[in-house]
């Protein structure tokens, strides 16, 4: 039983700590290299990982997709060490006004700051780019591309961002956990345990009331046993 | 469309959130006052002096500027969506 419980905790934390980082903000430095739109058919799988049609538009079962791509400063262990290149595609969608809460809608506009900051001669022009989402090359999955910043004066491709937004989230998050296992202390406190007092109480009674009548019924039965002989 | 399912659910969400939140807030309060009554009630008060106690108390309380406070959950949600929209766009 405590094994179980163990199990099923441990799988609700690893699904909420995969959830959490699926959809919270990361920063790549990276530069650009291109941007392009492909016409693209979502699988049943992969439409999970997509957002949805521009949020003006109508949804239809394929539709345009831009992309941004880019080189990047590979990140490791959630962007605490930070080392070599490699190459990233970012998709540039509206995340519209539900889900994720980025409330992202100028994927166009977005896409031209894209085309703005290309880069492909030396020296190389670096920007930040926000996102959120993975890359996964055997289910054709972008991360989403959510906005584009340029560097600090004078940093370079090893500018490290640090993750201000993630932290007050993870804070809030935390501080959330907390309030709701407070409340639900004093819930149980005030309300649950005085009722299983009461219906204890009441348990008991009962049981006192039973054992008394089982008590007269067994000396009335008792008065039919025969008296010992003189 | 996706606005107004935004609006509607997120409307629902903060209710029940508010419904609990002030309930939590009257049992807190509630049990501080038993609490201080506990300690210093007055020679010979009986049940009705604590009652009445209590009463004046969370009466206090229910015009208070804590429980107006609790209308802050309608307040920050939409404030930290425009600021998020703001940001993104």
């Amino acid at each position: 039983m405590r094994n179980i419980r163990r199990v099923i905790r441990i799988t609700i934390f690893l699904v909420l700590a995969v959830w959490l980082h699926y959809v919270l903000p990361q920063r790549d430095v990276a530069r650009v290299i291109s941007t392009e739109v492909i016409r693209t058919d979502f699988t049943s799988f992969n439409r999970l990982f997509y957002a949805q049609a521009d949020t003006g538009g109508a949804e239809q079962p394929t539709r345009d997709l831009r992309l941004i791509n880019t080189e990047r400063v590979n990140t490791y262990l959630f962007g605490l060490i930070r080392a070599g290149r490699e190459t990233m595609v970012y998709r540039n969608e509206d995340t519209g006004w539900i889900y994720p809460p980025y409330f992202k809608f100028d994927s166009s506009d977005l896409q031209a700051e894209a085309a703005g900051v290309i880069s492909t001669a030396e020296p190389h022009d670096w920007v930040v780019i926000t996102h959120y989402g993975w890359r996964i090359r055997w289910l054709t999955i972008y991360p989403n591309a959510v906005s584009i910043s340029p560097l600090p004066e004078g940093a370079g491709p090893e500018y490290r961002p640090f993750p201000w937004v993630n932290i007050v989230i993870y804070a809030a998050m935390l501080g959330a956990v907390f309030f709701a296992r407070a409340m639900w202390r004093q819930f149980r406190e005030r309300t649950i345990d005085p009722l299983t007092d009461r219906v204890e109480h009441k348990v008991d009674e009962v049981n006192a009331g039973l054992a008394e009548r089982r008590s007269r019924i067994g000396r009335w039965l008792d008065s039919w046993k025969s008296k010992p002989r003189k | 469309m996706r606005f107004l399912q935004l609006i509607v659910l997120g409307f629902v969400a903060l209710t029940v959130i508010y419904w609990l939140v002030s309930i939590y807030s009257r049992s807190v309060r509630r049990e501080k006052l038993e609490n201080s009554w506990a300690e210093e009630a007055p020679e010979g008060a009986d049940e009705a002096m604590r009652d009445a106690y209590i009463a004046e108390g969370m009466a206090k309380y229910e015009n208070g500027l804590r429980k107006k406070l609790i209308l802050l959950i309608y307040v920050i949600p939409p404030v930290v969506t425009a600021a998020i929209i703001l940001a993104i766009n």
